[in-house]
């Protein structure tokens, strides 16, 4: 499987001595789904905003697509989208502007941004309230813009920090559904959540992440067979045990 | 019961520690310009006590009005002068007729000149007249109190005495007397001159002088709200994160949201300058004439195209200033009520050169409360409109060259904190201190660090 995401021993030092990541290392390859988990405070954020180059790393290296995050930031970015948790929208712009907008950014040109919007927009399943302002939204269609935004421009790499947080039953088994058949489709995602239930569901790997230190990475079958329990939340705490982490 | 529990919850909800900060600036801010205004203001009255004139005829009986100038204090009962202060006068020798060349040399901004033969026309009850002769270096209100109307009414005042005394009571020789004294009034600017009171100058650029400051001060909170509204909500919303992982350098986007608030900074300065301008012609109807509109201008106060362009260049830089330095303050908002305070900074160093250039000639101040005030970027713009008119052009170019510095300074700033994580990590919370000290995690090691 070729590889669309290459994290080399990544750190990130916000004081002296203190970091929020320290040599976490892990790939991606396509059409693959990621998954970090772990607890608030844990670093999942910090790795993330590394790789999406919104952040400097204090060592190591990211590459997306063989781009570095620390040499090629740009490059990286046109090989990337990113979805902060709990990001909102421009509230004054209805939902198709908000769309054209993003697709102005990621598009090459004129033709490509209209081939983004309406993939975006069918994406979204909002039909005709992508004309109304977003500030009219609720916080499932606001997701639901998004994150077809995110997906929109078909990136090596979707970053989705924490997609279905806040969101009801229906909308966030909508959105892992959408997750699902883009990765089918060859789109790599990374993915955070501390909802271990949702990560079993819809990520091929999991890397455990706590304190700053990435513990165990591997399938969700295979980390329920090396450690003997029935589900993911077991393995976490057999992990973070294990290496005395709490 | 319920009534004060609600009452206690709204008050500890709105007195904030950026209420309390900002009541307590605001409050050292006017005890600022009050102790400004309080030492200027004493030395105004004090210059201004003081007539300078020049005696011309220098006869015994100008030499007698002179002296009744200096009565310092009067018999209540009699009418009779008590006591004389000669320092109330002082005597200027002034040989030529070139006025501007004069003042320079003796360094002076009003005389009062008794030419030479009026004794003798006073004595033959013929008219005589004075010259009464201002330089005016600012339009600001307190820089123009002079004692020169109060010296030439005293003047008039003794010649009418001693004419009632000499010619016996009649009505229509009272008339003959009042009217023995006509005054030529002048008034320097710069290097030119107008045969006009500097009152009337005064009054004419009044509006002229109390409009720039309220526009500069309008658009100075407007753009800094503006551009602190803007990067706040784009980072508590996370927009920024999204935009800033998008295939867009950091650059375009500050310089996007720099120009679209320069942009609606200068439509807007245009919109207040063109309704302010239809104000105030309608509020100085009749109160302006063609030839005082000739007057203004042949003291070269009346702004031209190209005083205009030069008003808008600091107009500019200083909206530039504010934006960049809004920049910096928006990216460090955690929430929308700390926002709102981040233009408190802005607003007080606005405050105090919009204040005090409407009342006083900022170059009077004393120099460590000057320089004080000049170190403010936007007093260069609050008083670009006074140094144009008045010929300071040195000020002018000084603050301009001052205002570039310091723009360079604030955008490299900007664009510091653009540029790096700083953007991201660094936030203004009042709280925090409280907190840390209960245990709670800086922003660095929760907030950050999901």
């Amino acid at each position: 499987m070729e590889k669309v995401l290459e994290v080399k021993e990544l750190s990130k030092m916000y004081k002296k001595g203190v970091y929020a990541s320290e040599k976490v290392s892990f790939d991606i390859g396509q059409g693959e789904i990621f998954a970090l988990i772990g607890p608030n405070g844990a670093g999942k954020t910090t790795t993330i905003r590394m790789i999406a180059t919104l952040l400097s790393s204090t060592e190591g290296d990211a590459l997306v697509s063989g781009y570095s995050i620390n040499k090629e930031p740009a490059k990286v970015r046109e090989n990337i989208t990113y979805l902060p948790d709990e990001a909102g929208a421009y509230k004054q712009m209805t939902g198709k502007s908000y769309l054209e907008f993003m697709a102005g950014l990621y598009a090459k040109n004129k033709n490509e941004q209209k081939l983004f919007v309406e993939r975006a927009s069918e994406t979204a399943e909002l039909g005709d309230r992508l004309n109304d302002k977003i500030g009219s939204y609720s916080r499932g269609m606001i997701r639901k813009l998004l994150l077809s935004r995110a997906v929109m421009s078909r990136p090596a790499l979707a970053i989705l920090d924490e997609p279905t947080s806040g969101l009801d039953i229906i909308n966030a088994l909508e959105i892992r559904r959408m997750i699902k058949s883009l990765a089918a489709e060859g789109m790599s995602f990374l993915l955070s959540s501390h909802n271990m239930l949702e990560i079993e569901y819809v990520s091929d790997r999991v890397g455990i992440i706590a304190k700053g230190h990435l513990l165990e990475v591997g399938t969700v079958q295979g980390l329920k067979d090396k450690y003997a329990v029935s589900n993911l939340e077991e393995v976490f705490e057999r992990v973070v045990k294990q290496n005395e982490i709490y | 019961m319920k009534f004060t529990n609600l009452f206690k919850k709204e008050l500890k909800e709105l007195l904030t520690v950026q209420v309390l900060v900002s009541m307590i600036v605001t409050m050292l801010v006017l005890i600022f310009v009050g102790n400004s205004f309080g030492g200027i203001i004493e030395d105004t009255v004090e210059e201004a006590s003081e007539m300078t004139i020049c005696d011309r005829d220098n006869t015994p009986f100008t030499q007698q009005l002179i002296k009744a100038l200096t009565v310092s204090e009067i018999d209540e009962n009699t009418g009779l002068p008590l006591k004389y202060d000669d320092s109330l006068v002082t005597l200027v020798d002034i040989p030529t007729d070139n006025y501007i060349e004069e003042f320079k040399r003796l360094d002076i901004n009003s005389v009062i000149i008794i030419p030479k033969g009026f004794s003798d026309k006073i004595a033959a009850g013929e008219k005589a007249e004075l010259i009464n002769i201002s330089r005016m270096t600012s339009g600001a209100t307190l820089s123009n109190i002079s004692m020169n109307d109060a010296a030439v009414g005293s003047i008039r005042e003794a010649i009418k005495q001693s004419y009632i005394v000499e010619h016996g009571i009649s009505l229509e020789e009272l008339g003959t007397a009042e009217s023995l004294v006509t005054v030529q009034d002048k008034t320097i600017v710069a290097d030119r001159s107008a045969d006009v009171s500097s009152a009337t100058i005064a009054s004419l650029t009044s509006m002229q002088n109390m409009f720039l400051p309220i526009v500069v001060y309008i658009l100075l909170m407007f753009s800094s709200q503006m551009i602190i509204s803007a990067i706040s909500t784009e980072k508590i919303d996370k927009t920024l994160e999204t935009l800033f992982s998008a295939p867009v350098s950091r650059m375009s986007v500050l310089c996007a949201k720099m120009l679209a608030a320069a942009v609606i900074a200068a439509l807007n300065a245009v919109a207040y300058m063109i309704g302010f301008n239809y104000m105030m012609k309608g509020m100085t109807t009749g109160m302006t004439s063609e030839g005082s509109d000739a007057i203004l201008q042949q003291l070269g106060l009346h702004l031209s195209v190209g005083d205009y362009a030069l008003v808008g260049i600091q107009l500019f830089l200083t909206i530039l200033i504010a934006l960049s330095v809004s920049l910096v303050l928006g990216a460090l908002a955690k929430d929308a009520k700390a926002a709102q305070s981040l233009t408190m900074p802005i607003m007080f160093l606005a405050m105090i050169p919009y204040i005090l250039s409407m009342i006083i000639d900022i170059k009077s101040l004393p120099a460590v409360v000057r320089y004080i005030v000049y170190a403010i970027p936007f007093t260069h713009t609050f008083t670009a409109c006074d140094n144009i008119m008045f010929g300071n052009m040195k000020l002018y170019f000084g603050g301009m060259i001052y205002q570039m510095v310091l723009l360079v300074i604030c955008l490299t700033l900007a664009v510091k904190v653009f540029t790096t994580d700083r953007i991201f990590t660094m936030t203004i919370d009042p709280s925090r201190k409280r907190k840390n000290k209960k245990g709670f995690k800086s922003d660095a090691q929760d907030g950050q660090t999901d």
